[in-house]
This record gives structure tokens, C-alpha cells and sequence, in this order.
């Protein structure tokens, strides 16, 4: 989890502006005005009261993962440790003949995802960071496999980024299925943002696209570009943790990790560069600058952005009619701040956002479950469900 | 009288001139001794500099100053400073629950991060002597291995 620290504007800016009103210089106005500075609109409303309650379904969880429904009614769990859980008439059971994790930093079994077809040809999806390949360290891996008598039988890898590194953030890892049947999923920087995010002959700060076998699409963008990944579908990255699809447009939505401030929501386009680190409305961890740049040309804009960084993990768009007024928002996990976000979505903008289940513990997912309900990964608790009133 | 005053000023400022110069030439002895030999203390906090920056400064902020109410300080914290073990602990294996730092109670999860003995080391030399933290006791890798995970 690459998880950016708040950064709320403190005292700083506004003393700046207070002694710029008794000097009455303009200078001073400036460099309170400095980019990454200011906090981005909507701001974010907490509601007086509670439209609805929370039930833990699944208790007693680390930091759960992913999140897969399986028809029936039981669910796959993944715990970033490496356990795979087969939760099923209130019983976990863990699956055996799960690949072996690289355990390092943010790595370890990270996202579940079933194939749109699953009824029909039983594919599991699963993003890990993996030691495969050569040199030390590890990098994030795709593979599918089948469930049966809770082991993960024929498992094929589809993907393993590379170089192997032992630098511990930023594996990305989100994995969803577009209308056109392909998957698509993401690998963060590997924490080598001067090398990565930029190159498309090099893995990490991608989002890449290939067939539910892993091969690649003959109308991907860098398909005939020599030493490119062909597997590229977007570039520019830095952290990707969440991943939908747009329930009308069919879009891909994804949304990243900043560093200090800048967390982005992307809506992700064949070739397109969304321009870490060239562009950014974050700063260094340690309040240094990283460019002066927040657009350049050849470089996406986000279609929104958080400063302060909320740490965003998982996404998922309502359309089920249990939440009348909820539907068509956008929900985000926010690490950081505990709370799941509701994003109002009005004229390709977000118009308003409003915190879900406050201080409800680190939320690492969300997802709208077969039933219609949403369910919130939290780690340290477990899987929680949201009930209308 | 005036001539004296401007004498003194002159003289003053040599003498500062002086001081700065040779503080600086103080500073390059310093450098290049350091530089040639290293002791096994300053090495393995140069080392943990870098391990800080990749696993540990996203939440406990890289001057160490943590995140009011979400994460501890590790800069002058007692807890670090005073629980040796507790600490290399945390480190190599993860901490939750309760805990007390400079009198403010934190109760989340510090998931743990695949250090090998030898990084949780350094990192541990590393805060331990950064942000006004100092300790003249090294931690050796020989210290780590023997921090068993604590029985639930
Ligand atoms: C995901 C955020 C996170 C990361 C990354 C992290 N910590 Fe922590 N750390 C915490 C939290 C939260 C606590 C308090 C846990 C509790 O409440 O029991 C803590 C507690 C500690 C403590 C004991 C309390 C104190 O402040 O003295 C030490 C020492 C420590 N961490 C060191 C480290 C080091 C070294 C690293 C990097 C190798 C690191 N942490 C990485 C969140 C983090």
C-alpha cells in the first residue's frame, strides 16, 4: 500500500497570508498560493446522520485484499500475507496451493478477480508480487487458476513484471475485466519513478491489457513499437490501488497513489501518458518540490485529484437499487483517513463528496457484492456490509 | 575615535571570516575521515537512511515526526528510545494494539514488512540516531535474531 502521508496545510500557509494582509505585499499572496498547497474542492461533508447501518460479515481479518463472490454465495478473501480465504456458510477455510508471495513492504497476495464468464469456465484472477524470474527481490505477478476442494488447481501466469527489485512500495495490483472482455490491471512504479512510469519498454507505473489467457491483443497501443512492452495499455502511473469499471460508459476508472497530496482518479485511454512523475499536484514526502509542472502537453489531465492524499484504495460503482440515492456514485476507500469516500459525479466532474462509515478503520477495498449490498475490506477488521435503513 | 571603531569592525570581522573558514576546514577533515573509514555504526546507519525512505517515511514522516493520531513519533520517542526490544519487535514483525507514545495512546496496525535481520538493523541504527535520537549501543544483526515474535 503506498500509502502517501496527509498532507493537510497546516499553520505555515496560513500565517504566510496573515502577514501578507498586514504588509499588504502581493509577494507574500504568492507563495501562499504555492501548487499543492491548497486543499482541492469539493470538500468533503460528513452527514448529521446515518442513512444506513454496518454489519461485519466477515470478522477477524488482517489486511484483506481482494474480495470475490462466488456463485452460491460464498467469497474468496485474499489476506496481503498470503493467505487465500474460502469464506463459506460463516466458516474460512484457507486454500491450499497458493502461489508463494514475495512478503516485502507493500507486496504480498493482493487483488481477486473472477473471470465475467466464471460460471462457465471457473477462472480465477490474482495479482501477487512474486520472486519468479531472476535477480533478488520480486515484482507483481498475474496468474489464473482454477478452484476445486478449496486448492488452486491449473494455475497458468499470465504476467510477471520485471526487473525483480527489493525496494518495498508500489505494486499497484488491481485487476478488472473491460466490456471488451479483456483484463486489465495495474503495476505501480516499483518505487523507480525516474525510470519507470515514463518508458514503455520498462514494467511498472502501467496499466497493461491483455486476453483472460494473458496474451496480447493485436490492437494494443505499442504493439508495434520495438522493446516495448506490448502488454501497455496506458503509462504514467505511480501507485494504482483501484480499479471499475464505468457501469454506462464501460470505462476503465482508475485511481493512484500521489505522494504528498495528488492522489488521481484516471479514466484510462489506449496509449495515453497520465504523466507521473513529469506532472503532479503532489510534493515530496519530505515538502521538497518533484516538478513545477501540474500539465504539460502529451500529458492527461486527472479527472479529479485529492489534496490532501486520502490514500485511495478500491473502487466501486453503485448500481444496485438498494441505495436509491446512491446510485451511479463512485466509492473510494481512503486509507489514510479511515472513512469510505462517496463521490457525486455531475457533468464529468465531482460535484459532491461525502464520508461513509467514519473512522471505520483502514479501508483497503470495496465492492458491490451479487446481492446488490456493498462490502468494505477494513483491515485489522474484516469484511463489513452495508444496510440501508 | 571613529578610525578605532572601524578598526574594531575590521578586526571583528576577520576574526568571524576566520572562524567560519575554519569550521569549514574542520568540516572537510571531518568528511574525508569519515569517508575513509566508516565506523560499523556509521555504515549501518547510512544504510538504514535508505530502508527509512522506502518502508517507513510514508507514515512516520521523514523527519520522524509521525502523523497526529494515526502514527507514533519516532523522533524522541520514549518508546523507542526506552523499549530496545519492544522496538526491534515492532520492526521485524509488525505491531497492533495499544501502545503508549510520549503520553499519547495509539491503537492500529503497523503491518509487518519483510526486513531481513540485517536491514531491521540498520533501519533501527538509523532512527535510533536521526531527528535528535542518539544511541551510542549499536543494534547488531546478532540482537535481531535473537527478538523472538512476541506469543499471542
Ligand atoms: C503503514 C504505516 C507504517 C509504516 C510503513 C511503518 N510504521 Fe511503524 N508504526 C505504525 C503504527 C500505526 C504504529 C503504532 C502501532 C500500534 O498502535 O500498536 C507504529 C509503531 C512503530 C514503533 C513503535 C512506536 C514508536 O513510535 O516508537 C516503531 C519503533 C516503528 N513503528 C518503527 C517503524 C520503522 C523503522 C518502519 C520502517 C521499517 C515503520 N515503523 C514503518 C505505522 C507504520
Amino acid at each position: 500500500m503506498t500509502e502517501p502521508k496527509p498532507f493537510v496545510p497546516g499553520w505555515g500557509p496560513v500565517k504566510v497570508i496573515f502577514m501578507a494582509c498586514l504588509l499588504g505585499t502581493p509577494m507574500f499572496w504568492a507563495c501562499a498560493q504555492q501548487k499543492g498547497v491548497k486543499e482541492n474542492t469539493p470538500e468533503i461533508v460528513t452527514p448529521g446522520k446515518q442513512t444506513y447501518t454496518t454489519e461485519t460479515v466477515v470478522p477477524g481479518l488482517d489486511i484483506p485484499w481482494g474480495m470475490a463472490f462466488l456463485p452460491g454465495g460464498s467469497m474468496l478473501i485474499s489476506e496481503k500475507s498470503g493467505t487465500l480465504i474460502h469464506f463459506k456458510d460463516g466458516k474460512k477455510t484457507n486454500v491450499k496451493d497458493v502461489p508463494e508471495v514475495y512478503f516485502r513492504g507493500q507486496g504480498g497476495l493482493m487483488d481477486l478477480e473472477l473471470h465475467p464468464r466464471y460460471a462457465e469456465n471457473g477462472w480465477i484472477y490474482l495479482s501477487y508480487s512474486s520472486q519468479e524470474g531472476t535477480g533478488k527481490g520480486g515484482n507483481t505477478a498475474i496468474l489464473r487458476a482454477k478452484l476445486e476442494d478449496d486448492r488452486l488447481v491449473d494455475q497458468q501466469l499470465l504476467y510477471k513484471g520485471v526487473p525483480n527489485t527489493t525496494r518495498g512500495p508500489h505494486f499497484g495490483s488491481r485487476l478488472e475485466f473491460g466490456d471488451d472482455g479483456m483484463l486489465y490491471f495495474s503495476i505501480g512504479d516499483r518505487y523507480n519513478r525516474d525510470e519507470n512510469p515514463q518508458d514503455v519498454t520498462r514494467d511498472g507505473g502501467k496499466i497493461y491489457r491483455v486476453r483472460d489467457d494473458g496474451t496480447v491483443p493485436d490492437d494494443n497501443p505499442f504493439v508495434n513499437q520495438a522493446d516495448a512492452k506490448k502488454a501497455i495499455f496506458s503509462y504514467g502511473h505511480r501507485n494504482p490501488q483501484g480499479m471499475a469499471k464505468h457501469p454506462d460508459t464501460g470505462e476503465i476508472w482508475v485511481h493512484e497513489h500521489g505522494p504528498r497530496g495528488g492522489d488521481e482518479i484516471n479514466i484510462v485511454a489506449k496509449g495515453k501518458n497520465y504523466g507521473w512523475p513529469k506532472i503532479t499536484y503532489g510534493i515530496n514526502y519530505s515538502g521538497t518540490k518533484i516538478t513545477d509542472d501540474t500539465a504539460l502537453p502529451g500529458m492527461e489531465q486527472p479527472f479529479y485529484y485529492w489534496v490532501p492524499s486520502i490514500a485511495p484504495s478500491g473502487m466501486a460503482f453503485v448500481t444496485s437499487d438498494l441505495y436509491p440515492e446512491w446510485k451511479g456514485n463512485l466509492l473510494v476507500g481512503s486509507l489514510i483517513f479511515q472513512y469510505l469516500e462517496r463521490c457525486v459525479i455531475e457533468n464529468d466532474k465531482i460535484a459532491y463528496r461525502e464520508k461513509l462509515v467514519p473512522d471505520i478503520g483502514r479501508v483497503r477495498n470495496v465492492r458491490q457484492g451479487p446481492d446488490g449490498y456493498i462490502y468494505v475490506a477494513v483491515e485489522g477488521k474484516g469484511i463489513i456490509k452495508i444496510i440501508p435503513n | 575615535m571613529k578610525e578605532a571603531n572601524l578598526l574594531l569592525s575590521c578586526l571583528a570581522l576577520a576574526f568571524v571570516g576566520l572562524v567560519v573558514m575554519q569550521s569549514f576546514k574542520n568540516r572537510d577533515i571531518n568528511v574525508t575521515k569519515d569517508h575513509l573509514q566508516p565506523s560499523a555504526l556509521e555504515a549501518s546507519i547510512q544504510r538504514g537512511s535508505v530502508i527509512y525512505e522506502g518502508f517507513c517515511a510514508r507514515c512516520h514522516m521523514p523527519s520522524g515526526e509521525g502523523v497526529k493520531s494515526a502514527f507514533p513519533p519516532l523522533a524522541q520517542s520514549d518508546y523507542l528510545l526506552e523499549k530496545r526490544e519492544e522496538s526491534i519487535r515492532a520492526v521485524k514483525y509488525g505491531q497492533r494494539g495499544e501502545i503508549v507514545v510520549n503520553g499519547v495512546t495509539y491503537n492500529s496496525i503497523m503491518s509487518p514488512m519483510g526486513l531481513t535481520n540485517e536491514e531491521v538493523a540498520d533501519v533501527m541504527n538509523y532512527i535510533l540516531n536521526s531527528w535528535g535520537n542518539k544511541s551510542d549501543a549499536m543494534v547488531t544483526v546478532e540482537e535481531v535474531a535473537k527478538v523472538k515474535k512476541q506469543t499471542e
